[in-house]
């Protein structure tokens, strides 16, 4: 973004009806020249080369490129020298073939259900499991991140002893003589130090070793804790509770800084049940609208059909007056956007009695909470269509202030911490590391030596839950089992097998530990056995989710808090991050690297403000800010954030990680500095310029489209949004013979646009399938993310109350293609089922086909992407997937791997129809809201056939006649007299 | 003035200047017969195996069948080598201490794979999957020749993409009835020219349009 931007000309223009009806950036809204003539220059990289023309350089450099073009035919070692048959062949494992296992994906200690992909015993890609009752199919950006995860170099290798290198059979040593103390003392200065506990095997192996070392103290540490939901219970009802929204029995949703289609725990089956009702709710002619206020935009806010910005204190006295309203008392809110929402929401909830639903998220405060389950009370909503299960983590720990303040009284002699890192996430108030330095033994387990380990006397590796047994529950309860795909890859143990050693003396076997534990002490053993392997094939315990509990109001509605001091005074808000959520995951490069939903950020966080605060302090986007407040301070990059609320600052966690040569060392800041006590707000800070500048790396503005109409908005009740003929114009040429249906198999999509809530877990979905590489911060920064599905955010209105809708933009694999008419090798070519085939060994690298694509699409690797990859990370990639060179163009292909399995194995049996739902496309497989639809258009009864024959289908960009076979359903708002 | 250039100048000259001229198309030429010729492609070279394994004597005089160490031909992408196991099957009983079968027990014993020098590579960006080859009538032989008369078993094709067009293009020329898939001595049968497009049609084989579009091979 340009420094000199004017705001009030952006507004003006926008609220003039001049400027673009859907935008992505506010540089778009600007419109410059420098912008248009960055969109028109289709490759800015190219362009410095361009426009410096010299004859000579130029020569030199053709002349290198022929004389070394024959090099790139040399084949290269390629370790295909030998083949290595198995000794013995083991049961089930067919060469080459994929064979699936039911598994969960650890979210925070929550288990969701996930299948893995494995072949030739490497875990490769994780699937949603569809007969999980939590998941139900759909995953997120962490879960299918997590195979990554599995094979990241960064992990922790190795038992590491005051920083060198050490074993298991040491350590086990080394404890023999502490355990025999332990055991006589009844584990008096003993420590322990979890992470949030759904599992109930862990669950027990820690209330055993309470009972074996009565003294033992157990605290817990989370990056995001969920303290406040439970307190909010405890205040409302007395005692810990999970709220779940029943959204099937809803009719209006009003959110107060809700977060339930944010990334988190519940994400995949919160965003799956809110789908299928409002999808009911407009098939019965309808609309479940939903009414939300917050602080800073979110994917939930962005969902809204009615969003409004409001800071902490006005949602909290939202809240208070939606309460009032609902009593027959009067609001204190009345006037203005927020007046206009109060009443809205007050309104829809009251039409709504018994089957209303009011929400919030984990960022506000329990007293916020306590009067949002009053609401839900008065309103008959509780019980029907909010209900109460038992808190799914273990509680009963203590924090870890209180950890920090013993070890301050020299009460803590031996400290466990088992999958956490305090360090770094601990309240930057308690300063753990230097407290670290008072206990006489540390010791730490987890995934990378981080942090934490930096300060330990022994570090352990921790197993992936890849390669690890165990279990845990889901959001609704429901216990799902984790078994390995794979042996561990170093020595990595899970926590319950270390946690073993306390109890028995030695680390135990994780999966006897977790036999022992689901086995009743008088089943049977070949009832048991069978059950075990029935739950370990379905990946979870039917019918096990956590009984609706009958509550009951106590007390009364908290008193409202002091409200704090108006004025100028700036209140800075917390958030996780939304792609590697509170920095555990933070080595991940296929996380750094995808956009961050709202603002397309990569590679760092951000400062978010509103475009109000920024035009009074005349911030632009890229000034280094720096926020004080209590006397600490961080510094990062301004994003002007339409939807921000006037006079708040968003930071994000996870980011400004310090471990030496880990891949996330040095990013972004870390907002935990200002987080003094660990809350999710702070009032009264300051923000102020540094002078400095650096424009954060975004894609917000590549693969910018150049036509109208992008997005589409069906309000309820209007005429059609789409038209259904738009691709079926008048042409000059000759219809390819594959755009007559009947006649082959006709592949096609279509993505449901009020479906998508821009969660990108199809993004990351891709990427795992299809061995798509991570380019770097400056590699994205030059326009050459490589993503072969991009999410597009568009903005709607004005410049501080937007609407926000979001794009999942793949190939559109157009019948009629503009890059196949460029390609003068014709790498780039049709099939006879309509797919747009990119073929990499024809591929000579003109990029012309890039640039005739008016979706922008297509993408160039311009360096070898792929070869320096570490040579564990290469295990990850998908053997039925070309890992393209250097020089050769990209796209999305369908998965046409998974179409030719399909139909190998139906031309095998004897041409047999390939049934619709055979072939999902990975990122179809992955969304949790089910919003892209894959399949046979030739097939009338196919999904995706009945979905082009919705009003609401068109094609992007249908106007050039490209006749795209992925299209689009136009996004649903509420009628337009109510909007 | 004496003469520059001496009688026989011109001649030196129109040689120099032919020479020139043939190294130019030479060149070339020679350098296509190089990568073309059996030893760069490695067909018919047969290289030093871990055990000196004999797809004559096993294949061609004992009549083992293809399937019974290549067990997922039909099944899967990859025909599958046998595992050490399936050696030991029938060495366990017989040739038990043949010092050629040394390295087969050792394997067995200290449960280490053999290590196989591969024959048959294809570049990386093409897909190849035997099960559907054999169902649809394609043999054996007709891309790894008749093993049952090599006695250390070499590559019989050199897999270019002519190779594959060819057949590709002209399934009836090579396609088979489903009991001489396996015949590894067949050669096309006199009326091969009726029989083949009556196979061809029966199976759905879309020779010259549907397998010779890329995404059949190339992903």
């Amino acid at each position: 973004m340009r420094a000199d931007l004017d705001l009030a000309a952006l507004r003006a223009r926008l609220a003039g009806g001049d400027g673009p009806a859907f935008w992505r950036s506010l540089d778009a809204v600007a419109d410059t020249p420098e912008f248009r003539a960055y969109i028109a220059e289709e490759f800015p990289a190219a362009a410095r080369l361009a426009a410096a023309p010299e004859r000579r350089g130029f020569l030199k450099l053709m002349a290198a490129s022929f004389a070394l073009a024959g090099l790139s035919a040399c084949d290269g070692f390629d370790g295909r020298r030998h083949e290595l048959p198995y000794v013995n062949q083991p049961e089930r494992i067919l060469p080459g073939a994929s064979l699936s296992y039911a598994s969960c994906a650890v979210f925070d200690g929550f288990a969701n259900g996930v299948l893995v992909t494995t072949r030739n015993g490497r875990p490769l890609k994780i699937e949603g499991n569809p007969d999980h009752p939590w998941t139900r199919g759909g995953t997120d950006v962490l879960g299918q991140a997590s195979i990554l995860g599995l094979y990241d170099p960064f992990r922790s290798q190795a038992v590491q002893h005051l920083g060198r290198p050490s074993s298991w059979a040491a350590f086990r040593g080394a404890m023999a003589g502490f355990l025999a103390a332990w055991r006589e003392s009844g584990g008096r200065g003993l420590a322990l130090l979890t992470g949030p506990i759904t599992s109930p095997a862990l669950a027990a192996e820690i209330a055993r070793i309470r009972a074996a070392y009565p003294g033992l103290r157990w605290f817990s540490s989370a990056g995001v804790p969920r303290d406040t939901l439970y307190e909010g219970a405890r205040q409302a009802y007395g005692r810990p509770l999970e709220t779940l929204p029943r959204f099937e029995r809803a009719r209006a949703i009003v959110s107060l800084d809700g977060d339930f289609l944010d990334l988190g725990p519940g994400q995949v089956g919160l965003s799956r049940r809110w789908i299928e009702a409002r999808r009911a709710a407009h098939a019965a002619g309808g609309l479940l609208p939903m009414h939300a206020a917050a602080p800073t935009p979110s994917l939930t806010s962005a969902k809204a059909d009615h969003a409004v910005a409001a800071g902490n204190a006005e949602i909290a006295q939202l809240a208070r007056d939606l309460l009032s309203l609902q009593e027959g008392g009067s609001a204190t809110l009345a006037d203005g956007p927020l007046g206009a929402w109060l009443k809205g929401a007050a309104g829809a909830l009251a039409a709504a009695r018994g089957a209303g639903i009011v929400t919030a998220g984990l960022a506000q405060p329990a007293e916020v909470h306590a009067l949002v389950h009053r609401l839900n009370g008065a309103l008959g909503n509780t019980g029907a269509s909010v209900v109460h299960v038992g808190a799914v983590p273990l509680l009963g720990a203590e924090p870890v202030p209180a950890l920090a303040e013993a070890i301050g009284r020299g009460e803590v002699q031996a400290l466990f911490m088992l999958g956490v890192n305090p360090v770094y996430d601990a309240p930057a108030r308690l300063d753990f590391g230097k407290s670290l330095a008072r206990v006489p033994l540390k010791i730490h387990a987890g995934l990378y030596a981080d942090e934490t380990a930096a300060y330990a006397d022994w570090h352990l590796p921790l197993a992936h839950p890849l390669e690890a047994w165990g279990d845990g529950r889901a959001l609704d309860g429901t216990v799902g089992l984790i078994q390995p795909m794979i042996a561990p890859l170093y020595e990595g143990r899970a926590a319950h097998e270390i946690l073993a050693l306390l109890d028995r003396g030695e680390p135990g076997d994780g999966r006897a530990l977790l036999r022992d534990h689901w086995r009743g002490p008088d089943q049977d053993d070949t009832a048991f056995e069978a059950r075990f392997s029935e739950a370990l094939r379905l990946g979870f315990l039917p019918d096990s989710a956590l009984p609706v509990e009958n509550v009951a109001l106590t007390g009364s509605a908290p008193a409202p808090a002091q409200p704090s001091a108006p004025g100028d005074a700036i209140e800075v808000v917390f958030r996780p991050d939304p792609t590697i959520w509170d920095g555990s995951v933070a080595d991940l490069g296929w996380l750094q690297e995808l956009p961050k939903p709202l603002t397309k950020v990569v590679w760092e966080n951000v400062v978010a403000l509103s475009p109000v605060l920024a035009g009074r302090l005349a911030i632009t986007t890229g000034d280094i800010l720096r926020v004080e407040a209590a006397g600490a301070a961080v510094e990062g990059p301004a994003w002007v954030l339409p939807g921000q609320a006037e006079t708040t600052v968003t930071l994000t966690l996870g980011y400004g990680r310090a471990v030496p040569d880990h891949l996330s060392n040095g990013l972004g800041y870390d907002a935990t500095r200002l987080r003094a006590d660990g809350g999710w707000s702070l009032a009264g800070a300051t923000l102020r310029k540094t002078g400095a500048r650096r424009a954060p790396a975004t894609t917000q503005d590549l693969g910018t489209m150049q036509g109208h109409d992008f997005v589409r908005v069906q309000n309820v009740g209007a005429p059609p949004a789409g038209e259904t003929d738009s691709f079926r114009l008048a042409s000059f040429y000759r219809a390819p013979e594959a755009a007559d249906p009947g006649h082959e198999r006709a592949w096609g999509m279509v993505i449901d646009l009020d479906a998508c809530i821009g969660c990108n877990a199809c993004v990351t979905a891709c990427q795992a399938e299809n061995n798509i590489p991570v380019v770097g911060r400056e590699e994205v920064e030059r326009g050459r993310w490589m993503g072969w599905i991009r999410v597009d955010r568009y903005y709607a209105g004005g410049l501080d109350a937007p609407d926000t809708h979001f794009q999942p933009v793949p190939c559109m694999h157009c019948e009629q293609a503009p890059c196949e008419v460029g390609c003068p090798v014709e790498a780039t070519v049709h099939d006879s089922e309509g797919l747009n085939l990119q073929v990499y060994n024809r591929c000579v690298g003109t990029r012309t086909c890039q640039s005739y694509c008016p979706y922008k699409v297509r993408r160039f690797n311009y360096l070898d992407y792929t070869g320096a990859m570490a040579p564990v990370e290469q295990q990850q990639r998908n053997p039925e997937v070309t890992v393209r060179a250097r020089g050769v163009m990209e796209k999305c292909t369908y998965c046409v791997q998974r179409i030719a399995a399909a139909r190998i194995d139906s031309a095998k049996d004897a041409h047999a129809p390939i049934p619709d739902g055979t072939v999902e496309t990975s990122c179809q497989n992955a969304c949790p809201t089910r919003a892209i639809i894959f399949g046979d258009l030739s097939d009338p009864g196919s999904r995706v056939s009945a979905a082009r024959q919705d009003p609401r289908n068109y094609a992007l960009l249908g106007e050039l006649n490209t006749r795209p076979r992925t299209t689009y359903l136009a996004s649903l708002a509420p009628a337009a007299k109510d909007g | 003035m004496a003469q520059l250039f001496s009688p026989g100048a011109d001649a030196i000259y129109r040689l120099t200047l032919l020479t020139a001229l043939a190294c130019l198309a030479g060149v070339p030429m020679v350098a296509a017969g190089i990568v073309r010729s059996d030893y760069v492609t490695g067909v018919g070279v047969a290289p030093p195996q871990p055990a000196p394994f004999s797809h004559k004597h096993h294949s061609g005089e004992l009549g083992v069948d293809c399937r019974y160490c290549h067990t997922t031909v039909e099944t899967q992408a990859t025909a599958g080598l046998p595992p050490t196991h399936t050696c030991m099957t029938c060495h366990s009983q017989i040739w038990t201490g043949s010092d050629m079968l040394k390295p087969v027990r050792d394997s067995y014993a200290r449960n280490e794979p053999l290590q196989w020098v591969r024959l048959n590579r294809l570049p990386q960006y093409v897909y190849y999957n035997h099960s559907v080859h054999v169902t649809k009538g394609i043999g054996c032989s007709t891309c790894h020749g008749d093993v049952t008369t090599m006695q250390m078993t070499y590559r019989a094709n050199a897999f270019e993409m002519q190779f594959c067009l060819d057949c590709h293009r002209n399934p009836e020329k090579y396609v088979r009835t489903p009991d001489q898939v396996w015949n590894m001595n067949w050669t096309p049968p006199p009326d091969q020219a009726t029989l083949g497009p009556k196979l061809v049609a029966q199976n759905h084989i879309r020779g010259g349009e549907r397998l010779v579009e890329c995404s059949v091979c190339h992903r």
